[in-house]
């Protein structure tokens, strides 16, 4: 199964619960929400999205299809603006 | 006990504003502009050190006769702090900056500003850009351009967390610039830099200082930025030295520059209108998203205002940022503290240049007379020309 990491040179900083990510290459600059902050911090090491929608089911009071779909959406995201790199599989 | 379901997807939201200060402006991220302003909106609400200066070094390599940092005619080695008593501490060493570039990172901060002097005379500045770049900071560069040489370029556009640099000038011609800065050569050197920089894929914004011997040619050094498609910023305010030294004022515009320049090569970049005057408005970023740490390890309310409130060598910087008296007084102010601009009627026009009005007076709250009169000669230009009001 795929899994991606963040890019680990890109700056980014918590602000509170949101999290700040610039890009500098592409001049843009992104606020992550507390969730896709969490999906960002747990990308620090190649995650699978078995292994993310794992995690955040033990924190999250959702569904597993919902949570799942989810997180796909919200990584789908990140990858299409460029913040992550792909990890191999898992 | 389990969260609530959240949304998911990446917030992007916008949100209009006017930046407090050019701090805010961070150089590269301006087509995010809106939302850079609500990034800096949540920084100022939380109190969080988001952007932070950092002086590596008081070095340079030019004499600019308005420099703020100090005076460039005195004898070398010469440092003095705002009394004027010579300044023996030691610069920051190479660990000291390691420690305090770690403590910024766990502090909130992600704008890391690196000047000077002129930061590219500072020995260990790649050794301080791997560092910032480990620690995921987003880093801008202030530099006068000459030392951009081949090669320099290069080396800077290999750091990925550049967000950009601002080079700084002084004229639209050689002659102009060279006497500003006191080194024949130097207006070629800075525009290839320039350049340079640019053509390495890094993001470069001009900074032009308006002063008495450049302001017949602002209009030309603006149409020399456009043709060459650079971005750049307009500062008319020279403020009185962080040495205590008073000699830069004697290159401020003259009142009528000022207000020729106001009606003229600068009345598109003046506020359209007034500028709101609230108290949720009226304190700009220092102390709040903003501060600065100089070369000795001082911390200030932002690079314009040396007013201590704590030094790293003596305090982990986030009990300075935290608990500093200094920095709780700032954020504490209101507007009616501010005793000269609490009854001013040209609130809504003026910038209220903190460094300025510091600097010159020696009080945050005091003021200058050039940013009164600035303010003064916006309104009469942004009014100018507008209907009355209407009349009972």
């Amino acid at each position: 199964m795929s899994a991606w990491r963040r890019d680990a040179e890109l700056p980014f900083q918590k602000l509170a619960e949101e999290t700040i990510v610039v890009d500098p290459r592409r001049r843009e600059v992104h606020l992550l929400n507390e969730t896709a902050a969490r999906i960002w911090e747990l990308l620090a090491s190649p995650q699978s999205l078995d292994e993310l929608t794992a995690t955040l089911g033990d924190e999250y009071d959702v569904g597993e299809s919902e949570l799942r779909e989810a997180v796909a959406e919200c990584v789908a995201g990140l990858e299409g603006k460029g913040l992550l790199v792909a990890a191999g599989t898992r | 006990m389990t969260a609530p379901a959240r949304s998911l997807p990446l917030s992007l939201a916008v949100a209009e504003a006017a930046p407090r200060c050019q701090d805010e402006l961070v150089v590269g991220a301006e087509t995010n502009y809106a939302l850079m302003s609500q990034v800096q909106g949540l920084a100022f609400d939380r109190t969080v050190p988001l952007n932070v200066s950092l002086e590596l070094t008081l070095n340079c390599n030019i004499r600019c006769l308005h420099c703020y940092n100090l005076d460039r005619d005195l004898p070398q080695g010469a440092c003095h702090d705002r009394s004027g008593a010579p300044d023996t501490r030691p610069d920051l060493s190479l660990d000291e900056i390691m420690r305090v570039l770690e403590e910024l990172r766990d502090a909130g901060c992600l704008f890391l500003t690196l000047s000077g002097g002129e930061v590219l005379t500072y020995p260990h500045l790649y050794a301080v850009l791997d560092r910032a770049r480990e620690l995921n900071f987003a880093v801008q560069l202030l530099t006068n351009g000459t030392m951009l040489q081949p090669g320099v370029a290069g080396r800077l556009a290999s750091y990925r967390n550049l967000l950009g640099v601002s080079v700084s000038l002084y004229g639209a011609t050689a002659d102009v610039h060279d006497g500003i800065t006191q080194m024949p050569g130097s207006w070629k050197r800075t525009w290839d830099g320039a350049e340079r920089l640019r053509a390495a894929g890094i993001a470069v914004r001009l900074k032009f200082i308006v002063m008495r011997p450049n302001a017949h040619q602002v209009e030309e050094m603006r149409a020399q930025a456009e043709a060459r498609r650079f971005a750049y910023l307009v500062d008319v305010t020279i403020t009185p030295r962080h040495d205590g030294t008073r000699g830069s004022l004697e290159t401020r515009v003259r009142e009528d520059q000022l207000a020729a320049l106001y009606r003229g090569p600068l009345r598109d970049l003046l506020p359209t209108g007034k500028l709101p005057v609230t108290e949720e408005r009226f304190p700009c970023n220092c102390a709040r998203g903003n501060c600065a740490i100089n070369v000795k390890g001082d911390v200030h309310p932002c690079v314009s205002v040396p007013w201590a409130a704590g030094n790293v060598r003596e305090q982990r910087f986030a009990d300075i940022w935290q608990t500093s008296p200094v920095f709780q007084r700032i954020r504490g102010l209101r507007i009616a503290d501010y005793e000269a601009c609490a009854p001013c009627p040209d609130k809504p026009y003026c910038s209220r240049n903190r460094g300025a009005s510091f600097n010159y007076s020696g009080s945050y709250t005091g003021t200058d007379p050039f940013v009164c009169r600035s303010a003064a000669l916006t309104r009469e230009a942004v009014t100018a020309g507008a209907p009355d009001a209407p009349r009972d």
